[in-house]
C-alpha cells in the first residue's frame, strides 16, 4: 500500500513533526499559562467560588483538571474524570452548554469529583471548548455568590471565555495540530487508504516523539528550553563560564597533543 | 423580564418587536392543534445519554432501549440496558411527558463510555430512528464534524421526506453545528419564562422556536431531579407539543406541523383570534 513515493513524504512529514515536537518543547508551559489566566477572569467575573478548564486526554480516554481558580478551585486540578460522567462529561460528549443548580440538595446526584475536592457546589455552569474539529475539553464555573443560578446570559458569557480557552489551546498545542496535518496529508496521498491505515502511519510518524526524557536528544532539547528562559545576566555569567571551559578544554587538548 | 438574552435567544425577550406577527391560519387555535390530545400512539425518539426506564418520572412509558455499537464493520444498532449515562436523555424524556402523558419514548444512546462524542454514533442512531419510522425524534445534541455534515443532511432531508419530526436544540456556541441548522428541523432554543406550553415563532432562522429552558426542574440520574439551564431543555419540550399536535393529527408532515406551531404560538402583535370554524367543542 506504501509506495516510494509515500515512503519519502513519510521521512518528511516525520522531520516536521519532530521539528515541531521540539517547538513544543522550547515553548515552555504557555499553555497552561494561557488557561489559567482565563479561569482567573472567569472566576473574577463571575463572582463564583470556583472555575476550572478540564481537557481531554488519550490513553486512558479522561478529563483532566488543568487549571482553576477561586477560593474553592485548588482541589480541582490534577483530578481527572471519565467523560461519560457527570457535568463536565456530558458537556465533553454533547457539545452543548448547559447549567444545573440545586444540585447539593439531591443526594443521588453524582458528585464523587467534587466532593474528591473537598468542595459541594450548589449550582454549576460548564460550557464545551470547541474547534473546527473536535470538543476539547470543558470550561466549569461553580456558585456565583449573588445568584443561585445561571441565566441565559451567564451562559453566553461562559460560551465567551471557552471560545478564548479554545483559542488559547489551539495556539499552544503544536502536537495536536501535526497529527492533524499528518493525518490530512496521508488522506490526501493516498485517498483509498482506511481510516485505519491512516492512523496506523499517523502513529508510526509520530511515535519516537513521545517524550522519552532520556534519551539524549530531548536532553538537549530541555537544556535550550532551560538557556532560553535565563536572564541576560545569567546568559552572560553561563557564557563566561563556557569561555572558561572551552579555553580549559583546549589547553588540555593541546597538551595532550604535545606529549 | 431581562432585555439582554443571548444572540440565539434574544428574538424571545421582551418587547421581541422583531419576531410581531399578524399572520394566522383561520381555525388554528391550541385548542384545534392539541386539544384532548395526550400524544397516544405517537413514538418519540430520545437520542442522547440513555433514558433510565424506571425513572418515577417516566412513569413506565418507553418501549424500547438501543445503543450504537462502532465495531469494525461499522456502526450497529443493538439493544441497551435501561440506563441514562448522565441523566440527560431521562430529562428530556421526563418534558416530553409532561406535556405529551402517552407517547411512548425509544431510547437511542447515542452517548456514553464508548461512544464519547463520536459523530459517526450519532448519525447511526439518528438513521435508526428514521427507519423505524418513529414520529418524532429529540436531539438535544449536535456534531461540528465536517465530515458528517453531509451524512446529517442527508439524513434530515430523509425524516422531511418521510413525514419525521426532527427537534433539534440550537447549538450555543458560535460554531457550525449539524442537524440544528437545516431548515428541514425544528431548531430550538431557551426563552426563560416558567412555562412549558408557552413557545415562540422566529421569522429569522436558522433558530425558529424558543420554549423554556431556564431554570427547568428537570428529572436526573438515579432517579434524582435538579434544575436546569439550556437550549437541550428547551427542544424536548418543543417536542411535546410536536407529538401531541401528531396524536391529535396524524400523517401532518413537519412543514404543517410547524405551520400550526407558528400559528398558535405566543407571539405579539396578532390579530385577535377567531372562534374556530366548525361545531363548538
Amino acid at each position: 500500500m506504501v509506495d516510494q513515493q509515500t515512503e519519502a513524504a513519510l521521512a518528511a512529514l516525520v522531520a516536521a513533526a519532530r521539528r515541531s515536537a521540539v517547538g513544543r518543547r522550547l515553548q515552555g508551559d504557555i499553555e497552561t499559562r494561557l488557561l489559567q489566566s482565563i479561569v482567573d477572569a472567569t472566576v473574577r467575573l463571575f463572582d463564583a467560588e470556583a472555575a476550572s478548564i478540564a481537557l481531554f486526554e488519550q490513553d486512558p480516554d479522561r478529563l483532566e483538571f488543568r487549571v482553576a481558580a477561586g477560593d474553592q478551585g485548588a482541589g480541582a486540578v490534577g483530578l481527572t474524570v471519565p467523560p461519560s460522567q457527570g457535568i463536565a462529561g456530558f458537556v465533553y460528549s454533547t457539545g452543548q452548554a448547559l447549567s444545573l443548580s440545586d444540585v447539593a440538595s439531591d443526594p443521588r446526584f453524582n458528585r464523587d469529583a467534587a466532593e474528591q475536592t473537598g468542595y459541594v457546589p450548589r449550582s454549576i455552569a460548564a460550557a464545551p471548548l470547541v474547534d473546527e474539529e473536535s470538543t476539547l475539553g470543558v470550561l466549569q464555573v461553580l456558585d456565583k455568590r449573588g445568584s443561585p443560578t445561571f441565566s441565559l446570559q451567564d451562559m453566553e458569557l461562559l460560551a465567551v471565555f471557552a471560545g478564548q480557552a479554545t483559542v488559547a489551546l489551539s495556539a499552544a498545542r503544536v502536537q495536536r495540530d501535526t497529527e492533524r496535518l499528518l493525518r490530512t496529508v496521508f488522506s490526501q496521498l493516498g485517498p483509498d487508504m482506511a481510516e485505519r491505515e491512516v492512523e496506523d502511519l499517523v502513529t508510526a510518524a509520530t511515535a519516537e516523539l513521545d517524550v522519552d526524557d532520556d534519551a539524549p536528544f530531548w536532553r538537549l532539547v530541555d537544556q535550550v528550553a532551560r538557556l532560553r528562559s535565563l536572564t541576560d545576566r545569567e546568559t552572560a555569567l553561563l557564557t563566561d563560564i563556557l569561555d572558561v571551559v572551552a579555553t580549559h578544554a583546549g589547553r588540555g587538548r593541546r597538551t595532550r597533543a604535545g606529549r | 423580564m431581562t432585555d439582554e438574552l443571548p444572540a440565539w435567544s434574544e428574538p424571545f425577550a421582551a418587547p421581541r418587536r422583531q419576531i410581531r406577527r399578524s399572520l394566522r391560519v383561520r381555525g388554528v387555535s391550541r385548542e384545534w392543534a392539541w386539544g384532548g390530545a395526550t400524544g397516544k400512539g405517537v413514538r418519540v425518539g430520545i437520542i442522547d445519554s440513555g433514558l433510565e426506564n424506571s425513572h418515577p418520572r417516566l412513569h413506565g412509558r418507553v418501549v424500547e432501549n438501543v445503543t450504537v455499537e462502532l465495531g469494525k464493520a461499522g456502526p450497529t444498532v443493538v439493544p441497551d440496558g435501561p440506563v441514562d449515562m448522565f441523566g440527560h436523555g431521562t430529562a428530556c424524556g421526563a418534558i416530553i411527558l409532561d406535556l405529551a402523558p402517552e407517547v411512548e419514548l425509544v431510547s437511542i444512546r447515542v452517548l456514553g463510555a464508548d461512544l464519547r462524542g463520536k459523530g459517526t454514533a450519532f448519525a447511526a442512531g439518528l438513521e435508526w430512528a428514521i427507519e423505524q419510522g418513529l414520529e418524532v425524534c429529540n436531539l438535544s445534541l449536535s456534531s461540528k464534524s465536517e465530515s458528517l455534515y453531509p451524512v446529517f443532511h442527508d439524513l434530515a432531508d430523509r425524516a422531511y421526506f418521510r413525514g419525521r419530526a426532527l427537534v433539534s436544540a440550537a447549538n450555543n456556541v458560535p460554531a457550525p453545528s449539524y442537524p440544528s441548522l437545516f431548515s428541514s428541523v425544528f431548531s430550538v432554543a431557551a426563552h426563560p419564562e416558567a412555562d412549558p406550553w408557552r413557545i415562540y415563532y422566529n421569522p429569522s432562522p436558522p433558530v425558529e422556536f424558543g420554549a423554556w429552558g431556564v431554570d427547568v426542574p428537570i428529572a436526573w440520574k438515579d432517579g434524582g431531579s435538579t434544575v436546569a439551564t439550556g437550549n437541550s431543555f428547551a427542544a424536548p419540550h418543543l417536542a411535546g407539543l410536536v407529538a401531541l399536535i401528531l396524536s391529535k393529527h396524524p400523517g401532518l408532515s413537519p412543514f404543517e406541523v410547524k405551520a400550526i406551531l407558528v400559528s398558535v404560538a405566543d407571539n405579539p402583535g396578532r390579530r385577535r383570534p377567531r372562534r374556530p370554524a366548525g361545531p363548538p367543542g
